[in-house]
Formats: C-alpha cells, structure tokens, sequence
C-alpha cells in the first residue's frame, strides 16, 4: 500500500529525514518510536503534505499514486489522513460544516454526489457515538475551547468520518489522561480492518498496550534504524534510546 | 486650480496629504478629472440600464427608494404610504415641512461644502413617535455614466420609541467613473431604533464620499454596518454623537478589496452622556495590490461616565503588494470607564489552512472557509439573513469561492 524510499527532506538549512525508507501493506499497523527531535512528526508532515518542508530527495507512493507530486487536500483525497498532534482551532467555522466540506470534497474528486443531509447526520451520529464526542462539541467552533483530550477525540471522530486508507496519528496519546486513552484506542481499534493501514507515532510503550502494533520501528537522526515486532517497544521502555542511536555526523559539539 | 475645482468651487480647499485625516487617501487622481453633474440628470431624462436591478437585494421584502446619479427616480421606487411615516424626497416635498438638522460637515471639509453647494435631491424620512415601520426602507443610488458627479443628501428622523431599517445601498454601472458625494445624517430619539446597513458595490472608476452623521438620545439604539463590495475608491466617514444617558451604539463593517482599489473607514464614536455603551468591529481582507486605511476615534467626554466602549480592527494582508493603515485613537476624559481596543494586521492563519486542507478541503475552499468565518462576527449582526446572505454571496461571486 505504502512505500517510502529514501526520504530527505529539511527545514530551512536542517536536515531533519535522511533517507527513510519503510513499507506498510494493507491492513497493518506499523508503530514509530525514537526520541524526541528524530523526525517522527516531520514524517508525518511530510507525508499529510506540510509546505513548510522541503523534500530534498526520495518517494512515496500510495497504491501507485507518488504523493510527494500532490497538494495537502488531493493527498486526503486519495485516502491519507493525518491526525494531529495539536490540533488547531478555528473560530468560526462549525465542526459539522468542516466536515460536510472534507466529505464533499473526496466525493467530488470520486465523481460522487455530494451526500444527503440525512446520510450525512446519520454518519456523524454513528462516528461520534464511537469516540463519545458528545452533541454538544460536535456542533461547536472546530476544536475552539476543546479541552485536550476533547480534541483528540475529535481527531478520531474525523479520521471515522473520513474513512482514509492511511491515518497517521502522531502522538496522539500525548496529554491524554487514562480515561481518554482507553476511549481514543477504542475508536482507533474500531477502524482497523484489512484495507485500511496505520502509522502510529509515539514516545511510549503506553498507547501500544491497547492499540497492539504488527510492527515497531525506531527513528533516530532521520532514519528507521531498528524494526521489530511489538516486543521491541518493551524492550526500548526498559533500555531506553541510546543503545540505539545513529552517531550523529554533527561535530560541531564536541 | 484643477480641472474639478474650476467646475466645482468651494472657499475651503481641496485636502491634501499634509492633513492627517487624508494622509492615506490622496485625492490628487480625482482632482484632474473633468468630471460634472450628469446633464441627462440635470435635464431630468433617465434611462437605467438593464444590468442594474432598481431593487439591489431582491430577497428582501422592502420599501424602495432609487436615486440615479443624484436624481430620484419615481418609476422605480416604492415609497412607504402609512401613519406615522414621513418618506418624501426633497425635491417633491414643501421646502418649510424640511427637517433641519445641518451638523456644520460644510463648515468643515471640503467634501462636504461640496454637497452643500451643489447638491441635487435626498431622502428626507421622518418616523413618528412609537411607529415601527413594517418593511425596511432602502434608498438604492446609482451612478451610470462617465465623469459623473452625484451630490445627493438624506436627513432620517426617529422619534421617541420609533423602529426602522435602512439601507443605504450605492452602485455603479462597469462604464461609470466620477465621484459620489453623499451625506446622511440621522437623529435618533429616546428610546429609538435605527438600523442602518450601508452596502457599497459601485463598478467603473468612481470616487466614493460618504459621511454619516449620527446624534444619539437617551436610551436609544444604533445598529450600523458598513460593507464594501466592491469600489474602485471608498471612504467611508461615520460620526456618532451620544447626547443621551444609555445609548447603545454597535457599529461594525467588513471590506475585501481587490485589485489596486482602495478603502478608507473613518470613524468617530463621541461619548458626551453617560451610561453609554459602543462596539466597534472592522475586519478586512486587503487583496492584491489594494490599499486601505482605518481611523476609530473614540472620545469619552467628562460627563460620560460608566461608558463602556470596545473597539476592534481586524486585518488580513492576504496578498505581498497590498496594504493598511490603521490607527485607533481614544480619548477619554472621565475615570470611571471602561474601553477596550486593538488593531490587528496579520495574514491567513497557515495552520488553520493545512488543518483544513489536510482533510480533503482545497485550497480555495478551505480559504473560503476561513473568509466566511472571518465575517462571521459582522454579518450575524445584520438585521435580516436575507441581507446578509446577499452580501455574503456578493462577496462569494466576486472573489470566486
């Protein structure tokens, strides 16, 4: 389903991914872990189709599609869905329109009519029960005045809504309390199926007992520099990163 | 001397860039124009032309005053026929049932010694104590023609308890150019309602003068809003005057030029009694290679104490070329107020957009969005959706949403 090979890319004059490479297939689930400053988010940027990145050299392709030739909303279109680690705010504009446009606009580039106002409903009612975003947040400002948790459960609402062949989810464990961990890895594990891949970033082994990776990977300095299956996230909790780490080629602190 | 002035002579001089008010917004291209009063306008031959609705927002159930080119047009308007409302304009109205209410804008500037001097017709409309007019009134002004000056005037009077809405609506076919001069001054009563919603969507070159002159009394409301379409060169001048203890005066407006066009808001909100409350918002999107200015003067005077004001101006620089000036101004004499303000200039949040595109929404769509939300706080407090539903789709067919 998903190939990357050899993915760089930098911001400004750093060099953050240097030569990635990873495969997902269909229907599983890889986990991404390293610390902090790796460019595990920058992956997922890049990947969602952040410009503020510029990718110096590598593809991505997706069922045949190089994503790297495609703007931000023709990269969801074709199934790729990013969830954020901050979500942002946005005054002004209601979740339900948000989501109405995004619907809308894959179904336009699918040759499809736009949906039913009563299909509609009736999604958001069946997508929203499954993470226990209540009516009330639904209808609100996109994410305005959503406590943390609130907004990563919206995330998920989303990624139900939308249905993509790829969700990435960067940390999205990250300033959930026990309680919302438990449901956003419900809603998570509802959306797993055979078609539908995830890559799941996360500094802790925490999210991994309750959504179970089929792999483990460790980015250090800009590379995947050791897979394995979901015991190696138990084994980097015990041992921690260092025994791991790529020698950085920066010499400029020693 | 210039081409106008040797046509259109005043004893106060044209503004120049040394006067702060004007420093943003030269008139200089203006004065080389060889503009005059429509002769078929002076001769009372009108023709209007088909691309131009006499009703500009047709979802609207309303009472219709048209105006071409500073002449009032019979055929085209629906006048209100009721008790307790007064709607005549000047020309066919006994000059001593007048209102009189001259604020000294003649004495003052030269814009407006200007309309004194030369001006053709207006609305003069009086609302009787306690009548709530059923429709809203609007006064629709179109210029039609090239180098065309229209001096039109109109006088609003709401007594004690009175209800009404206006809308000042102006226009301008696309082969138009010359200068619109218009004045409204209004008095509002104790305990009064007057909404007034001035929408200006003027095609061609035409230079657009307008200034409002609003006097408060004693517990009466305000609701004003000032919407640009579209207009080669605005400047929007609106003065308030709360005279009584307890207005309510909430006065807000949006502009989205394109092009190289350029938008100038003036306003000054003068606090004299007390117990008064104002709220300001501007917000503007400058595209482009357009230019704007904003200039909210607020004065709080001694005797207006317990005044709550709050005034806001919120700018997006959506484009490299474009800019805008913008500067509050408070003045606040007594000590027991409260006033708050800001001005912003920023550009569209980047964050907002990649959050919204990331999900499948393009990038004009998800602008669109963004612009809608942006407008949201003026347009909801619009007096009737159809209203701002039309504006909001003016906005939507012009920029391409």
């Amino acid at each position: 389903m998903l190939k990357i090979n050899n993915l760089c890319a930098k911001v400004g004059d750093n060099e953050i991914l240097k030569g990635l490479n990873l495969e997902v297939k269909p229907g599983e689930l890889h986990a991404i872990m390293g610390p902090n400053g790796s460019g595990k988010s920058t992956l997922a940027a890049v990947l969602a189709g952040r410009d503020s990145y510029e990718v110096t050299g590598g593809t991505v392709d997706l069922d045949g599609v190089n994503l790297l030739d495609l703007e931000a909303s023709d990269r969801a279109r074709e199934g790729v869905f990013l969830a954020f680690q901050y979500p942002i705010e946005i005054p002004g504009v209601s979740n339900l329109n948000f989501m109405k446009a995004a619907l809308n606009g894959k179904r336009t580039h699918k040759g499809q009519e736009p949906i039913k106002a009563k299909d509609f409903l009736a999604k958001v009612k069946e997508c929203s029960s499954l993470v226990e975003l209540d009516g009330r947040l639904r209808d609100r400002s996109v994410n305005e005045g959503f406590s943390g948790g609130e907004k990563k459960r919206n995330e998920i609402f989303q990624m139900a809504m939308l249905e993509p062949k790829l969700a990435i989810l960067d940390e999205t464990d990250s300033g959930l309390d026990i309680d919302a961990l438990r449901v956003v890895s419900k809603g998570v594990n509802a959306m797993r199926s055979s078609e539908r891949s995830f890559i799941v970033i996360t500094h802790y082994q925490r999210l991994l007992e309750h959504i179970v990776p089929d792999f483990v990977h460790v980015l250090s300095n800009g590379k995947i520099v050791k897979s394995g299956g979901k015991e190696l996230a138990l084994e980097l909790e015990e041992k921690g990163y260092d025994w791991l780490k790529e020698p950085s080629h920066d010499t400029s602190n020693v | 001397m210039s081409v106008f002035t040797d046509k259109f002579s005043a004893t106060l001089p044209p503004p120049t860039r040394k006067s702060e008010r004007w420093k943003y917004s030269p008139i200089a291209k203006l004065l080389n124009n060889e503009v005059s009063i429509s002769s078929e306008a002076a001769q009372g031959i009108n023709g209007w032309p088909e691309s131009v609705l006499p009703n500009p927002v047709l979802s609207l159930d309303a009472y219709l005053v048209v105006f071409k080119n500073g002449v009032f047009e019979p055929t085209l308007s629906d006048l209100p026929v009721s008790d307790g409302v007064d709607c005549i304009p000047f020309s066919k109205m006994d000059p001593s049932a007048s209102l009189d209410f001259s604020n000294g804008y003649h004495q003052k500037e030269w814009i407006g010694e200007l309309n004194e001097t030369y001006r053709q017709d207006g609305l003069c409309l009086h609302i009787h104590r306690n009548v709530k007019v059923d429709r809203p009134i609007v006064i629709h002004h179109l210029t039609d023609g090239l180098n065309v000056a229209s001096f039109p005037k109109h006088l609003i009077k709401v007594d004690e308890g009175a209800e009404l809405n206006v809308v000042l609506w102006s226009s301008a076919s696309e082969r138009s150019s010359g200068m619109y001069n218009g004045l409204l001054e209004a008095s509002i009563g104790p305990n009064a309602l007057l909404s007034l919603e001035k929408v200006c969507n003027e095609g061609g070159k035409v230079f657009h003068f307008s200034h409002e002159h609003i006097v408060q009394e004693r517990d009466s409301k305000l609701k004003m809003h000032t919407f640009t379409i579209k207009g080669d060169w605005v400047r929007n001048e609106l003065e308030i005057i709360s005279r009584g203890k307890g207005t309510d005066s909430v006065f807000n407006g949006a502009y989205l030029p394109l092009g190289t066009e350029h938008i100038d808001n003036h306003t000054t909100m003068d606090h004299t009694s007390s117990d008064g409350t104002s709220s300001e918002l501007y917000r503007g999107i400058m595209y482009g290679n357009s230019t704007g200015v904003f200039n909210g003067k607020v004065f709080v005077r001694p005797d207006a104490q317990k005044t709550n004001a709050f005034q806001q101006n919120t700018n997006i620089v959506a484009d490299r070329g474009a800019a805008i000036n913008t500067k509050p101004e408070l003045e606040i004499y007594a000590d027991d107020v409260k006033c708050a303000h800001g001005c912003t200039v920023g550009q569209f949040d980047l964050d907002a957009l990649f959050y919204l595109k990331s999900r499948g929404i393009d990038e004009k769509a998800a602008k669109a969005l963004l612009v809608e939300a942006f407008l949201g706080d003026v347009l909801s407090s619009v007096s009737s959706t159809e209203l701002s539903e039309e504006i909001m789709s003016l906005y939507t067919e012009r920029h391409g949403w």
